[in-house]
Order: structure tokens, then C-alpha cells, then sequence
């Protein structure tokens, strides 16, 4: 989880993702941003997210991503 | 053309569905509103209903046919050992996008025969004649059913939602029919998808008091958009796309404002008269506007203007095409040479393209619209191109982006850029609208608005004043729910007699202002033709 908190911060450091959860909804991550964290997720944890999963309740929070994540890595 | 704001629709029309809906019994009920909207198909398209139908029939059984497959995978997977089940869901999933390939091409088939046929032989025909083949064929002309684009688009959404376990197949044809045709739908949108409807539509529940009186004020405030604002623009509209070249630059900007005026006032009225119809049976249907106008920038603007549309463009195109492998792996090498911004702008660059090419020609067959997508594909890439130098500039300089004035004029901005494509988009070809900015640039001119001209373009000082105020009244309502507040909420907090004096102003204002009878021509739907 603690690598999660570093790879969003790299992306865009101006939001504290221990408290956001309206990421997505309030648009204070681009569809470009989405692009390349979903590249980077891919290659740090090893897994595949299909287009289908680039839902907002998948990505408006740090917590839900980790979810995202763990599922993906299960399966 | 029938509208949702026509005579027939609203005071005939209407009355009977509700009246049917309420006195029948459940049992009976729904299949009353599903008769109720395939008798308004066939009013408005006659037997080209059989093309809604075959589209039924075709995601239906597709739908089913991918749950079975689905429900076959699951069982082999439970049984199967861990290391086999990952070669039972790819041999799953390429027989099911064999499936889906085939709900497509009939799908898009239907709608690309009969809406592009034209337009493609006529192009062939061109291109023939350019290089000296002496073949020309004779350019067919196909009648188009009603809402085809808009009804093409849900039922491939539902296919793709099968398809990705989104939401189970529906066993119930008549259930599916009725998402797929149901009346305020069918014109103009907004593009509903099958998981957050079908299943609502399908419960009928009773009409209630407070949706009724709530969906009713919705409706008169879309009636009041169409024929105080669209509808009496709409000679001055007709006339300066049709004669630009009598009148200035000034003249040609007005015709650039006025039609995107026209164009929000009809097409947001129609889907406030759309959802203010769902909303008295009892149903929620998506919004596909909010407030447009107060885009800061292009890309927002999209996400504010026919929402429904972006949407769907958005899960079923771009990032679909952005998470193929091909364009993962480019996105891997941009970010590694041009970093998590540039990257990234690389590939939905080709995401973007193909989502503009497909939202151009979704609009029309005809090059005016293609020219449309890609004006818009321009304006977002390059706005996403330059928004890290802009933020570095407003930082150097000291510059608040948060500050009132400098949103006012991202707003202003916006809705100028916005204007302009709408030009090309009106314009009777892509030539005229070439024309038509050359024109607005070279003879630039304010003269016309002093002179006289534009109080003899059908629109006297009384008509601008009532679109002005019309206008005014619509920036406020827009105003307050940008603010978060409620305007018909709080109105159904006031007494009885507030409400009631509410509704007949409305009703007042309408019947005094609103632009019909002699002299005025009503605007036709826009989009019910796309």
C-alpha cells in the first residue's frame, strides 16, 4: 500500500491520497494521468486491468485501487 | 417533423400514455407503455420499424448466447486446476468476442447501409471521376428509421456489458424492447444504458404526485427553451447560413452564436422535456447536459455537452482502445522518453483520434462533420499539449488560476472555440462553412449590428429582447444548480398556491412569448436526425 502512496504522489503530487476519495468524480485525475498510472500499476504488481475495470469506484481513491489491485492479482 | 414540444406529442400524446399508464393494471401496464412506444415509432418511421426490431432480436439473442458461454466458462473453470484456468478464460473470451463481432456488424451494418450508403458512393463517385475511371454508380437513398444512432449505440452497450460481466443477459425480449424503444428515448437520447434502466422501466411503477408535478415543471421549462429561444431564432438562423455571403464578418459571428444559442436551447429543451416525461412515470433518466457554458476548457465542455454520448464514446471506444496491448505497449515507451504527462498525450492522442472520427461521423454522413470531430480532436489535444507550459506561465507570472476573471475568460474562451465548430457543424457543406469563417475573418465588421441589418434578418427588437431575457432566465436556473441548489426541490417546499402560480406563470410565459403561428417557423429537432 505504501508503494501505491508513492506511485500517485509521483504522478500528481498536489493531493493527499490518504484522504481523497473523489478522485475521479472531481476530475482531479486526468483520463492522461489514468493512462499512465494504469501503465505503472501494470508493471509494479504485475497484472492486467482490462478498459472495463476504468470505473470511477475503481480509481477515486487510494483504497480502491488497492482493492483493484489484489483482486487483479488473485485472479 | 414531430417533436417532443409539438401539440400532438404534448397535449395528445402524452395525456392518453399517462392516463393508459395509471388506470392499468400492473400486469397490463408495462405492456402498454411498450405498446404506447412502438405506436410513436411507427407514427414517426412507419414500417422501418422492422430495422428497431431486427436490432432487438439480434442483441437479444447475442446477449443470450454470450450468457450461456459465460455460465459454461464458469463451470469448467471451477472444476478445472488453477494452472488450466486461464487458458479456459481466453478460449471463452475469443469465442464470445466472435459474438460480439457479429452483433457489430449487423448492428453498425443496419445503421451504416442505411445512413452512410449515400455518402460513401457519392465519394466513390468523386474519387472516380478525379482519376479519370469512367464508372459512376447511381447514388442510392435509403429512408432512415428514427433515433437509429441512438439506438444502434445502447444496444451494443448492452452487448459489451454482457460480453465484460457488467450485468447478466436479459432472458426477457419484451423487457430489452422496451429499454431499446422507450418513446421519450427515441428521438434525441440521452443513450441509457441497459444496468441502470431496464429493470426500473420494467417495475411500472404507479405515477406519483410529487414526480408528476416535478417532471411537468421540467417539461415546461424545455418548452420554454424551444419556443422562447430556438424557435425564434430560428428564421434569423436559416437565413444567415443560407445567405452569409450578403452580410459582414459581424453578421456571420452572429450566425456562429445564434445556431449554438439554437442548438443548446432545442436540444437541452428536447431532453428536458425527455427526462421531465420519465420523471412523471416514475423514472430517472441520465442527464446530458450541465451547464455546458461554464466550461473552462474544450475537453470539460465534453464532458458537460450530450454527457450520455462522451460516455459511451469514453467506455466503449477510448479506453478500450487506449488498453489494447498495441497502444499499452506505446504508452510504456512515451512515458519512458517523454514522461507521465507527454506520454500518455502520445497514445490517447490515437485513442482521441478515432473517438472524434467516430463522434464526427456518429453526427451525419458528410464531410462538414467529419471536419467537426477533427476540430474538436485538435483543440483537446493541443489543450492538453500546452496545459503544462500554461500552468508553468501562471505560476511564473503570478497568475491565480482560481482567480474569477481569468475563469471568465477560460469560460469565454471555451464558448467562442465552441461557436466556431458549430459553424462548420450548421453550415449547408464543408465548403459553405470554410467560407463562412473566411468570411467572418476577412470582412470583419461591426457595422451591421449599427446600421440596421440585423433587425431585418426575421427578428425584430421585441424578439431580441424576449431571447435575451429568455437567456437571462435560463443563466440564472443554470447559475443556482451550478451552485448546488435545487431549484424544483426548493419549489416543492412552497405552498400549494406558490407552486400553482409557478406552474401557470410558466405556462403564461410560454403561451405570450413563445415563437409560433404566422410568421414563425419552428426549428426541427436537431439530433432526431442523427
Amino acid at each position: 500500500m505504501e508503494r501505491l502512496y508513492e506511485i500517485l504522489e509521483e504522478m500528481q503530487p498536489e493531493y493527499d491520497y490518504h484522504t481523497e476519495t473523489a478522485l475521479i468524480d472531481d476530475h482531479l485525475l486526468d483520463s492522461l494521468t489514468v493512462l499512465a498510472l494504469i501503465s505503472e500499476l501494470e508493471d509494479e504488481y504485475d497484472i492486467t486491468i482490462p478498459a472495463v475495470e476504468i470505473v470511477p469506484e475503481n480509481f477515486n481513491s487510494a483504497q480502491a485501487m488497492w482493492k483493484l489491485i489484489n483482486r487483479l492479482m488473485e485472479e | 417533423m414531430i417533436s417532443y414540444c409539438s401539440i400532438e406529442y404534448l397535449l395528445i400524446f402524452l395525456p392518453v400514455v399517462f392516463l393508459g399508464y395509471q388506470i392499468l393494471p400492473k400486469s397490463v401496464r408495462r405492456y402498454f407503455l411498450l405498446a404506447a412506444s412502438y405506436g410513436f415509432f411507427w407514427y414517426l418511421s412507419g414500417p422501418l420499424l422492422a430495422w428497431h426490431v431486427a436490432v432487438c432480436v439480434c442483441v437479444w439473442l447475442t446477449g443470450l448466447r454470450l450468457q450461456h458461454l459465460l455460465n459454461e466458462r464458469n463451470k469448467a473453470v471451477k472444476a478445472a486446476e488453477r494452472g488450466q484456468r486461464k487458458a479456459i478464460k481466453e478460449a471463452c473470451a475469443g469465442r464470445m468476442r466472435r459474438w460480439v463481432i457479429l452483433a457489430g456488424v449487423v448492428c453498425f451494418g443496419i445503421l451504416l447501409s442505411l445512413k452512410y450508403t449515400p455518402f460513401f458512393v457519392e465519394n466513390l463517385n468523386g474519387l472516380f471521376r478525379h482519376l479519370g475511371i469512367h464508372i459512376q454508380m447511381k447514388v442510392p437513398s435509403f429512408a432512415v428509421p428514427i433515433g437509429i444512432s441512438f439506438y444502434t449505440l445502447q444496444a451494443m452497450s448492452y452487448v459489451y456489458d454482457v460480453q465484460k460481466e457488467k450485468i447478466p443477459a436479459d432472458g426477457n425480449f419484451f423487457r430489452l424492447t422496451m429499454w431499446l424503444s422507450f418513446f421519450p428515448l427515441l428521438m434525441e437520447g440521452p443513450i441509457a444504458r441497459y444496468g441502470s434502466l431496464a429493470e426500473k422501466i420494467w417495475e411500472v411503477p404507479r405515477i406519483q404526485g410529487e414526480n408528476f408535478q416535478k417532471g411537468l415543471w421540467r417539461i415546461l421549462y424545455g418548452v420554454m427553451k424551444k419556443m422562447l429561444v430556438a424557435d425564434r431564432v430560428n428564421t434569423a438562423v436559416e437565413l444567415l447560413y443560407t445567405d452569409f455571403a450578403n452580410y459582414d464578418g459581424g453578421m456571420v459571428f452572429l450566425a456562429a452564436v445564434l445556431f449554438t444559442l439554437q442548438e443548446y436551447m432545442e436540444f437541452s429543451g428536447t431532453i428536458d422535456i425527455v427526462i421531465g416525461t420519465g420523471e412523471c412515470l416514475g423514472f430517472v433518466l441520465p442527464e446530458n447536459f450541465n451547464q455546458p457554458f461554464f466550461a473552462k476548457t474544450i475537453s470539460e465542455f465534453w464532458t458537460r455537452w450530450h454527457i450520455s454520448l462522451g460516455a459511451w464514446l469514453r467506455d466503449y471506444l477510448f479506453y478500450p482502445l487506449s488498453m489494447s496491448q498495441p497502444l499499452k505497449n506505446l504508452t510504456k515507451k512515451c512515458r519512458a522518453r517523454l514522461g507521465n504527462h507527454y506520454g500518455p498525450l502520445v497514445t490517447s492522442s490515437v485513442a482521441l483520434f478515432a473517438v472524434w472520427l467516430f463522434n464526427g461521423l456518429w453526427h451525419g454522413a458528410g464531410w462538414s462533420y467529419i471536419f467537426f470531430g477533427m476540430y474538436h480532436f485538435s483543440l483537446i489535444v493541443t489543450g492538453s499539449f500546452l496545459a503544462p507550459p500554461v500552468i508553468a506561465f501562471c505560476e511564473k507570472h503570478k497568475i491565480d488560476r482560481k482567480w474569477f476573471f481569468y475563469r471568465l475568460f477560460q469560460m469565454l474562451r471555451t464558448a467562442l472555440l465552441v461557436s466556431i465548430g458549430e459553424m462548420f457543424f450548421r453550415a449547408l457543406s464543408l465548403k459553405h462553412g470554410l467560407s463562412m469563417f473566411a468570411r467572418m475573418i476577412r470582412h470583419a465588421s461591426l457595422s451591421s449590428f449599427t446600421d440596421g441589418t440585423a433587425l431585418k434578418l426575421g427578428m425584430d427588437l421585441p424578439d431580441y429582447l424576449i431571447v435575451a431575457a429568455a437567456v437571462l432566465f435560463v443563466f440564472v436556473i443554470s447559475l443556482l444548480k451550478e451552485r448546488g441548489c435545487n431549484v424544483r426541490e426548493r419549489l416543492y417546499a412552497k405552498p400549494v398556491l406558490v407552486r400553482a402560480l409557478v406552474t401557470g406563470l410558466l405556462v403564461t410565459l410560454i403561451l405570450l412569448f413563445g415563437a409560433y403561428g404566422k410568421g414563425y417557423v419552428p426549428v426541427d429537432p436537431i439530433y432526431a436526425n442523427f
